[in-house]
């Protein structure tokens, strides 16, 4: 059950531009102003290099999977650690989606909403895609991604003559300190590459170019970058209270033609690729957590995924407070070391267990020669 | 085996319960009794008369060989003698319409081909209806569907295997392929499924489609079928595998990708240019078949705001003084629209066109008059259910499926029915038929498949099998380009 490399590329693009056309430009802000662009440049050029740092690994490590693989490289107390450590950051980024969407339904869809019928529909969804595998998700994403895609960049040209270049002027008015800051507050959105840990053995390399996954990544950041670059053009310092930046984009119409009411449908489009987002990060929560854990059975961890994302909308707005906990300097920490070290920890037990793996067969070598002689 | 003749004749006799149908005429071979022993309708008389009958008692010539072998070899005029080593043999022979030959003091029993094929005569299979192309549709007869399929391929490489299932009815089916151009892991898996069928009768194909599939349970079809030989042709051609029933019209062909269904043999006798709006149109329609109802209930329900305020005033006019909500408004149309086609299915020909007048237009009318239902509801199921009829193959799955989204738009709204859709992707992509995925070449995406998915390039062109079908990988290429 095994993707390509294809498919491999299209959840990399679509895990890159999720969660960042909602909440994020308009909180980012408030933080970094009229450079906000630039943090999210940088921070996503990061996350593609470490994206192709994590898929050279996995060529290298061929049919093992990530447990396989660090234990034979790290050992099991380490390795359990890691897949805690993910557990932790993949829980963080599900809720996170599950209540960026469900402002966002709010917003565009309903006028009473009602939980209930916003989170069934999900979980139903995202729990049959995670128990049918990986390979079933690659496939529904490889599906919708040129839908999306081209939702996006219809919208973002759709109002690109109404914005105002002026808005990014003066650049760094209050020096690089503010991007440093808004960089480690917001990188709870970023982290996009970690979900690509888990996908160690899952991926079939045979006739993989290169190059797919390096324009993938290129068009993601670029992508991105244009619909930041429209939504402050248009808002300038009102951004902040423009949520939304997909759907306030969309009704900020240059003309009042009627293809203008395309935009519902790119709305809707954005909607199902945060829905296939959910359910990667479903996916390697469930593996995460039984790495962990030993756990043997699926459908255990899936119903606890599920029950996690249904008590959210309970639970969620009297006890926690959603927006303090992502900009929780403790969140951040947690996804910068599991983006920043985990890969360098799999990159050094791999050099290592390659090394002891040499000196073992050259010991062997040297014995057989001295039993020859 | 020692042969003798009355005690044969009655062991026959007794196993098949003394059956009317069962005849025999005892004649005398010089100074051997040779009893001829046949089912009277399903034999062809004057074949029997002529190739059997006849060269027994007229022959002349005395010889010194036995008198089985002489029967055999000089006497027999038959294209087709078979020997059966016992009884039990003999009467699986007599039952698929051969003729037995009992000849006294012999080791076996001899049986000679002389099946009378009943059948209607071939012609335009109703539910694969061309304005171009070939019109010759299968018929009940495996033994001319062959003939039909044989015509078409004059090539060795056309492998037919028969087998016989089915303990009561011993139906034959045949599984036809090209030998240098099918899978022989697919080839083999079939085969294996097809052996291990345990069924005490065979009427029609699509008996074997639930043995055949790996999702029996599953609303969509994942096993391909044609009442064409053309069509069965072209997919062979392809890397499938067919499946020929005996009684049946219909041959199954497998491995099944649901892109076929949205292709038609009148693509391939067409403009490409027309071909590909066509089959794009037909992509709409199914969307149009199963989402619109669901969609015009959401729209109406929880999101009216997205309308355009012209079109939204229209609709606000037409739909004021129903006595329902639209959820019961539409589900009693789309209710009333399947016991509609369910009666006209059945109903005699003659019966049918007033039974339309009477349903669509009357009905229909009616209700709208009466102001029970609105006329965009009338509308929107309408055009679901003509859209249901691009694709024939898929109308009882949409069916389905648009009631499901129905309740999905009333309940949830427009965030349900794209959740909905998803959903639907998801659950076939999980499909995979005998190695090839079942919404390939879309998803997984196979470039090279792009010349004839939802756009078709001209034949030419088409140089390579398309990869979507398992088929032997050393056999992709169908035309080198020095053949050009």
């Amino acid at each position: 059950m095994k993707i390509n490399y294809r498919q491999l590329s299209i959840m990399v693009f679509l895990s890159f531009i999720s969660l960042k056309f909602l909440a994020l430009p308009s909180v980012m802000y408030i933080t970094s102003g009229n450079m906000s662009w630039l943090v999210a440049l940088v921070l996503m050029i990061i996350d593609g290099l470490y994206a192709f740092m994590l898929v050279g690994l996995m060529k290298k490590c061929k049919d093992k999977n990530i447990n396989e693989f660090l234990i034979n490289t790290v050992g099991v107390v380490l390795a359990k650690i890691i897949f805690i450590l993910l557990s932790a950051q993949f829980i963080i980024q599900i809720i996170n989606l599950t209540k960026g969407l469900e402002f966002f339904v709010v917003e565009n869809f309903y006028d009473d909403f009602n939980w209930l019928i916003y989170v069934l529909p999900l979980i139903i969804l995202t729990g049959f895609m995670m128990y049918k595998g990986i390979r079933n998700i690659a496939r529904v994403e490889e599906m919708f991604c040129w839908a999306i895609t081209i939702g996006c960049i219809y919208i973002a040209l759709k109002c690109i003559t109404c914005t105002d270049p002026r808005a990014f002027l003066p650049m760094f008015k209050d020096g690089v300190a503010p991007l440093f800051h808004s960089a480690f507050k917001h990188y709870s959105w970023f982290g996009s590459a970690t979900f690509l840990i888990m996908l160690f053995g899952k991926v079939d390399f045979t006739n993989a170019k290169k190059s797919v996954l390096i324009k993938y990544v290129v068009f993601a950041i670029l992508l991105v970058q244009f619909l930041y670059f429209v939504f402050y053009g248009l808002f300038d310092t009102t951004s902040p209270t423009h949520n939304f930046c997909l759907s306030d984009v969309s009704q900020f119409s240059s003309n009042e033609s009627i293809i203008d009411e395309l935009s519902w449908l790119v709305v809707s489009l954005w909607v199902i690729a945060q829905a296939l987002q959910l359910a990667v990060y479903g996916y390697c929560l469930v593996l995460s957590v039984m790495f962990a854990f030993n756990i043997k059975a699926k459908i255990p961890v899936i119903i606890a995924i599920d029950l996690l994302m249904f008590s959210l909308g309970y639970i969620g707005e009297k006890t926690v407070n959603f927006e303090q906990f992502f900009f929780n300097p403790a969140v951040s920490a947690l996804f910068i070391f599991n983006e920043f070290v985990i890969p360098f920890i799999l990159l050094i037990g791999y050099g290592v267990k390659r090394k002891k793996d040499r000196r073992k067969a050259k010991v062997v070598e040297d014995e057989s020669i001295k039993i020859v002689v | 085996m020692e042969v003798q003749v009355d005690k044969i004749k009655k062991q026959i006799e007794k196993k098949l319960h003394k059956s009317s149908d069962l005849k025999s005429r005892t004649v005398q071979f010089f100074g051997t009794d040779i009893c001829i022993m046949y089912i009277a309708d399903i034999t062809d008389n004057l074949l029997l008369n002529e190739s059997l009958i006849y060269p027994i008692t007229s022959y002349l010539k005395t010889t010194d060989e036995d008198v089985y072998t002489t029967i055999k070899e000089k006497v027999l005029s038959n294209n087709e003698v078979g020997e059966a080593d016992t009884v039990q043999q003999a009467i699986d022979e007599l039952l698929t319409g051969k003729t037995l030959v009992i000849i006294d003091g012999a080791e076996k029993i001899l049986t000679c081909d002389n099946e009378k094929v009943v059948t209607r005569t071939v012609g335009e299979p109703p539910t694969s209806v061309v304005i171009k192309g070939p019109r010759e549709g299968f018929t009940e007869s495996i033994k001319y569907n062959l003939a039909l399929v044989r015509r078409r391929v004059k090539s060795d490489d056309l492998v037919v295997q028969n087998i016989e299932l089915g303990k009561l009815t011993k139906t034959q089916i045949s599984v036809l392929y090209f030998d240098s151009v099918a899978d022989k892991n697919v080839v083999k898996k079939i085969m294996r499924r097809l052996k291990n069928i345990v069924i005490d009768g065979v009427i029609d194909s699509h008996y074997l489609v639930s043995y055949l599939q790996k999702n029996p349970k599953s609303l969509f079809k994942q096993v391909g079928d044609t009442e064409k030989p053309d069509i069965l042709v072209a997919k062979m051609l392809e890397g499938r595998v067919g499946i020929l029933v005996d009684g049946s019209p219909i041959a199954l062909t497998l491995p099944f990708i649901l892109i076929e269904d949205l292709q038609n043999s009148d693509d391939y006798y067409s403009q490409p240019i027309r071909v590909t709006f066509v089959r794009l149109l037909r992509l709409i329609g199914v969307i149009l078949a199963v989402m619109l109802p669901g969609v015009y209930v959401a729209l109406e329900l929880y999101h009216y705001k997205i309308l355009p305020t012209e079109f939204l005033v229209t609709l606000m006019n037409t739909t004021e003084g129903i006595p329902f909500s639209p959820f019961i408004e539409l589900f009693f149309v789309v209710l009333l629209f399947e016991i509609l086609y369910e009666a006209n299915l059945r109903m005699p020909q003659y019966f049918g066109m007033a039974m339309s007048i009477v349903g669509a237009l009357i009905l229909g009318d009616t209700a709208v008059n009466a102001g029970l239902v609105s006329p965009p509801a009338v509308m929107v199921v309408a055009l679901s259910g003509i859209t249901f009829y691009i694709i024939p193959s898929q109308a009882a799955q949409f069916s389905i499926l648009r009631l499901i989204g129905l309740i999905i738009g009333a309940c949830v709204g427009l965030y349900g029915i794209l959740l909905f859709s998803v959903f639907i992707i998801s659950y076939l992509s999980s499909f995979d038929s005998y190695n090839s995925a079942y919404l390939a070449p879309v998803s997984p995406y196979i470039a090279d498949d792009k010349k004839d998915n939802f756009k078709r390039v001209i034949i030419k062109e088409m140089k390579r099998r398309p990869k979507s079908i398992a088929h032997n990988k050393d056999n992709s290429i169908r035309r080198r380009k020095d053949e050009d």
